[in-house]
């Protein structure tokens, strides 16, 4: 692998939350415009891992960490721990998607312009225009168009998990992080968001925490397995 | 044996129904014995009258007007002070600041729901009062923005307590979608924590609102009692609660002595009032869920 | 939003926490500068000896010995009015009451929590008066109607917090006696109430702190500038914010004032410590608080 091909580059880290070391000076690479599967036992701490790679563990506290994690953005490596970027600026380029859909209590409309309007947006027009856009590439839009008004919450299961993905996307960041975003959906759903994240491959790049193993066999390029502290690829 | 046990039961149970009957009961007569005793008035047909009228003895007439609009501006004045103060520190403590500091501001606040408010008062005159005696050059100090001043900080601590605890009530799972799109503390705390907790901080400025107009001591101590309808803030005033206090020694049969029912049966209107509001915020939230 | 905009924002949001901190800080300050130089035995105790004092053979007319002691009097009577009332209250709304006579009763409590506490002094006073004539013209403003106002005045804390206490116990708790075969009743003994004494607890304190404090109520049901420790229940009595009230408004010479100063900390002590004391048995539960929001 060239580092041309590096997205992640994952260095000597170690990370302990309330007093459980997840992560023992654990060394991984992972390549861009790919799919990269995590896997491990429960408990393990694989949703925490993601955590590391957009800060989100900041927002709660108990945690150390020693380390370096860089990740190659605007098509430079900087370590996202040094304060080049502020964690706000880094989840504009690094998505979540969590495991249970979080639909904010708003119309569906103004979901997905949310992190437009974070970002300071104001033109209207650009903001409909890369709405629906994003709509599509999450496989939404024929299902929402009519009824963008409408209240998020309202929305099916499977619905409410593509908005979130899509609501991600809008402001098109390189990696997205996603924690076992099918697991609460069923066997339809769950096929549709698979598609999806297949589709989105080219335009970024994947990291997907899952425990189904067929899913992973269908739609990783890349497997790792989080046990004892390391990161270790599995084929 | 089970016939005595069903017996034990029911005895418990009409036990515990009275003693909730009781209370309510106690809610009740507190209501008819002031409409009793003030029954002379309005046997007259004068409670319109009362409530709207001047008070001028030598008239023969007793309206407690006045009295009213000192209530209204002196619990006015400090809900209008309070309310941007508690929700800045209410945001303080929520979000705003490092966790540490958030705690500790809100256990001085804690701190401060128990401090008596006799001692507000005292405090109030021996500092306040000369403060704004100087300040303002004129009048003794005893008016109504030193109550006000005072009755502030007397209704803060427990509706920085309230709107606390609606911010710390918004789901978890917003706060996550907030943070993980990259908003700000200041961005996820207006557009997300705000708009949710509404409900919870209208109620917060009900309740203290009914604090502030049932206050005695502070209006009593503070706002120099005079009996006139107040023009200006620095003018002395006297409250509804106030005047129950001052009058209560007087002569017990004159028309003067009465007019303090026509106080305690406005000011359980008010509650009343306040009471039917807060009831119906609550029933808003349950219709919507 | 812009940059400017937040940072507007969170100072703004600063300079409420500093307004805050330095008004309580001024006022407690203040209060404990000018006292606490006064704290000493002859504050309380006056010109009589300490042992006379307690065991009530002499009386104390220089000091606030009588004033603690009728506060200290006052409170206990009313709490024990009021708990039992408040507690069997409790339990009835949050285990028996069902539907609209829940919303009733609940709505009467709510009514009587946000009643002011100097109407409730003047509904003692209308008891007083009616007492008088209808029944024994020896009747007067005493320390018996005082404790049955404050009484009156603390029971919703109590109903409320043994109802909140109780009805935050989870599911599985409630269940388990029920299984094995208790009555509702033997459920609430043996199980429930039990799991809320901490709850029930604070909510007593509570009200022991609010009594200790109250003065409006007082001042209609009989509390007097000077009556020494109270002789029965049915005397005149002197109690401390009374007395830093009646200080305030009527001292004569700087070691008066400074006397109401003295009680001011006193008072404050007391306070403050049955306010930590409630918080402290408070938060060994997880426990919504005390106003239903």
């Amino acid at each position: 692998m060239t580092d041309h091909q590096i997205k992640i580059r994952i260095e000597g880290l170690s990370f302990s939350y309330q007093g459980l070391s997840i992560l023992n000076n654990a060394d991984a690479v992972f390549s861009e415009n790919a799919i990269s599967a995590i896997i491990g036992h429960s408990g393990a701490g694989k949703s925490t891992f993601l955590m590391i790679l957009n800060r989100l563990w900041e927002s709660t506290a108990d945690a150390r960490m020693s380390g370096s994690v860089q990740i190659r953005l605007n098509g430079r490596f900087s370590d996202i721990y040094d304060s080049a970027y502020s964690p706000e600026q880094l989840r504009r380029s690094v998505g979540m998607v969590f495991q249970m859909p979080n639909p904010l209590p708003m119309s569906i409309y103004r979901n997905i312009a949310f992190p437009l309007k974070l970002a300071g947006f104001k033109d209207k027009k650009i903001i409909s225009e890369k709405a629906e856009q994003t709509l599509k590439q999450a496989y939404l839009w024929n299902e929402v168009k009519d009824r963008l008004e409408q209240d998020a919450r309202k929305l099916s299961g499977g619905q409410q998990q593509r908005l979130c993905i899509a609501r991600s996307l809008i402001l098109q960041p390189e990696v997205l992080l996603l924690d076992e975003p099918a697991s609460s959906l069923d066997a339809k759903s769950s096929a549709i968001i698979e598609e999806l994240l297949i589709n989105l491959k080219k335009s970024c790049t994947l990291i997907v925490v899952s425990h189904y193993m067929d899913q992973v066999a269908r739609i990783a390029d890349t497997v790792y397995e989080l046990s004892d502290g390391k990161l270790k690829i599995r084929l | 044996m089970g016939l005595f046990r069903l017996n034990k039961e029911r005895i418990a149970e009409n036990v515990f129904f009275l003693c909730t009957v009781f209370s309510a009961a106690a809610a009740i007569s507190v209501f008819v014995f002031m409409v009793i005793l003030g029954l002379p008035l309005f046997a007259k047909g004068e409670f319109f009258t009362l409530i709207s009228g001047n008070w001028s003895p030598r008239q023969a007439m007793f309206g407690v007007y006045p009295m009213i609009i000192g209530t209204l501006s002196i619990a006015g004045l400090a809900l209008l002070a309070a309310f941007p103060l508690s929700l800045g520190c209410a945001c303080l403590i929520a979000v705003l600041s490092p966790k540490s500091f958030g705690r500790f501001l809100q256990n001085i606040v804690r701190l401060m729901t128990g401090i008596p408010t006799v001692i507000y008062g005292f405090v109030g005159i021996f500092l306040l009062v000369p403060l704004i005696r100087e300040l303002f050059s004129s009048g003794s100090g005893f008016c109504i923005l030193s109550a006000s001043m005072m009755l502030t900080i007397l209704i803060s601590p427990t509706m920085i307590l309230f709107f606390t605890d609606s911010l710390n009530a918004v789901p978890a799972s917003y706060l996550n979608a907030a943070d993980a799109l990259g908003a700000s503390k200041v961005q996820k705390l207006v557009y997300v924590m705000l708009p949710c907790a509404w409900k919870g901080i209208l109620s917060g400025v009900i309740l203290s609102g009914g604090r502030a107009i049932g206050d005695t001591l502070i209006a009593l101590m503070i706002a120099g009692n005079a009996i006139h309808v107040p023009h200006s803030i620095t003018d002395s005033a006297r409250t509804l609660t106030a005047h129950i206090a001052l009058v209560i020694a007087a002569d017990y049969d004159s028309m003067e002595f009465k007019t303090i029912f026509t106080c305690g049966i406005i000011l359980y209107g008010f509650t009343i009032l306040l009471t039917i509001a807060i009831r119906m915020l609550e029933s808003i939230g349950k219709n919507h869920e | 939003m812009n940059k400017i905009s937040e940072i507007i924002i969170t100072g703004f949001c600063r300079m409420c926490g500093i307004i805050l901190l330095a008004s309580v800080f001024s006022i407690l300050g203040y209060v404990v500068y000018k006292g606490i130089g006064v704290i000493n035995i002859s504050l309380i105790f006056g010109k009589t000896y300490v042992l006379d004092a307690i065991l009530l053979k002499k009386q104390v007319f220089d000091g606030l010995f009588p004033a603690i002691a009728g506060t200290m009097m006052l409170v206990a009577i009313s709490v024990l009015l009021a708990v039992p009332i408040g507690i069997a209250g409790g339990i009835y709304l949050a285990e028996y009451a069902k539907g609209v006579s829940r919303k009733i009763f609940g709505l009467f409590s709510d009514i009587m929590a946000g009643i002011p506490s100097i109407v409730i002094g003047l509904f003692g006073f209308s008891m007083t008066i009616f007492l008088n004539r209808y029944f024994s013209t020896r009747m007067y403003p005493c320390l018996f109607i005082s404790s049955m106002c404050l009484a009156l005045l603390v029971l919703p804390y109590i109903i409320r917090t043994t109802q909140a206490a109780l009805e935050s116990l989870p599911d599985n708790i409630r269940l388990t006696a029920i299984a094995l075969g208790a009555t509702k009743l033997q459920n609430i003994r043996y199980v429930m109430i039990p799991k809320s004494l901490p709850g029930i607890f604070s909510g007593i304190i509570l009200a022991v702190g609010r009594c200790a404090e109250d003065t409006a109520v007082i001042m209609l049901t009989g509390v007097v500038a000077s009556a020494g420790v109270p002789k029965s229940l049915f005397s005149h009595y002197e109690a401390l914010p009374f007395y830093i009230y009646y200080i305030s408004s009527q001292y004569t010479t700087p070691s008066e004032m400074l006397r109401g100063y003295g009680a001011s900390v006193i008072l404050l002590v007391i306070c403050l410590f049955f306010f930590m004391l409630s918080f402290a048995i408070q938060r060994g539960l997880t426990y919504r608080s005390l106003y239903r929001a």
